[in-house]
């Protein structure tokens, strides 16, 4: 099947300047999600989108229900998730050391905020199709192999299917990159409203 | 590769074994993969040494038959194949062992799909007669997996909780 990749890419920009309003307003300081990877992938690939080190990573995943299904993560390495934490909390830089409840609870929140603030934009991109909006799970969060989490985000959405639809953008925070994002996959119904044939797309020849 | 390419299904001793896909070596080396929800199905013929681990993540295939390695009901029947194959020999006596299965998220109802991989394979391997002779199954964590092919030993480490070692 062909798809329209500008339709698409545009739904996915629109979900991300949005959410860079959102995380900039909740940092308090100037801040933007940039989309970095937008494609179909085999699993295997997918399962390797993180990285393959061996050393653990931050994240908080939501499974998102509603006119776009599927699972969000939010993931960081452990120096940019303290980080954040540190700029929440309203601590010098580096004071966060380990992963407390109160680190903790700040990445949650992100999560929730920029999480749902990206979803939301990417319901409204789609007119009526997203018109019944979104319904996120409380954000999981969870320190593990970068390949343990994407393959847990990955199981579900592979039941049908050995290709997945996935969406990785990235945080920049005073202009620089954080090792910090979000990875979206959408769940099947989802990638059929997000990728229908581009002849029905409307698109004009 | 491009999207709708069918990754190789094969991985070989030193090789990272990809999510959904089988690895085998014969000899020496070690197989090693990640593992989450998924579970890591080691197969170990000692007089060949000789080992197989399959990367499964679901624990039936309904008949999909592109990727044996993905379901637990054709993960361990195309293993025993290819380490027939690898052997030479065409009956082997082999025992298993069993990692990961965890809840990652609970955002399922029911029955984890860990928790089902894992009872998936045990019955299987109960139907074959292949003794399971170590596990590491279940929590909440990811685990590394590494398989001494020669041995069958299996070092497991559990993501902030320390190694363990299946023998």
């Amino acid at each position: 099947m062909t798809h329209d990749d500008g339709r698409l890419a545009a739904i996915f920009h629109h979900g991300a300047a949005d959410a860079s309003i959102a995380l900039a307003k909740w940092l308090g300081r100037p801040a933007a999600l940039s989309v970095e990877r937008l494609e179909t992938l085999p699993i295997v690939e997918a399962a390797a989108v993180m990285g393959s080190s061996e050393t653990l990573i931050c994240g908080c995943a939501m499974r998102i229900d509603g006119a776009i299904g599927g699972l969000l993560l939010l993931a960081a390495d452990d120096d940019a998730g303290l980080s954040l934490a540190d700029t929440l909390l309203e601590r010098p830089a580096g004071t966060s050391t380990s992963w407390g409840d109160l680190e903790r609870s700040a990445v949650i929140e992100t999560a929730n905020i920029v999480g749902c603030a990206y979803l939301n934009a990417i319901c409204a991109a789609l007119g009526s199709a997203g018109a019944d909006g979104i319904l996120p799970s409380p954000p999981v969060f969870l320190r593990d192999f970068p390949e343990s989490m994407m393959e847990a985000v990955l199981m579900e959405q592979t039941v049908l299917s050995d290709i997945v639809l996935l969406a990785r953008t990235e945080f920049r925070i005073d202009g620089t990159p954080v090792g910090c994002g979000l990875v979206f996959l959408p769940d099947a119904a989802s990638v059929a409203a997000l990728l229908p044939p581009a002849s029905d797309s409307g698109a004009s020849t | 590769m491009n999207p709708g390419d069918v990754p190789p299904t094969v991985a070989h001793a030193g090789d990272s074994v990809a999510i959904g896909q089988i690895g085998i070596a014969k000899g020496s080396g070690v197989l090693r993969t990640f593992v989450g929800s998924c579970v890591g199905l080691v197969l170990h013929a000692r007089s060949q040494r000789a080992a197989g681990l399959a990367h499964v993540m679901l624990p039936v295939s309904n008949g999909r038959g592109t990727s044996p390695g993905k379901y637990a009901d054709t993960a361990v029947a195309e293993t025993l194949r290819l380490l027939r194959e690898a052997t030479g020999e065409t009956t082997l006596a082999c025992t298993a062992k069993l990692v990961g299965g965890a809840t990652m998220f609970a955002f399922q109802s029911g029955t984890p799909i860990g928790e089902q991989n894992v009872l998936a394979l045990e019955q299987i391997l109960a139907d074959l007669g292949i003794p399971i002779t170590g596990r590491i199954c279940g929590g909440r964590h990811g685990r590394r997996v590494a398989v001494d092919v020669v041995t069958g030993t299996v070092t497991v480490e559990t993501a902030g909780h320390g190694t363990e070692t299946l023998v």
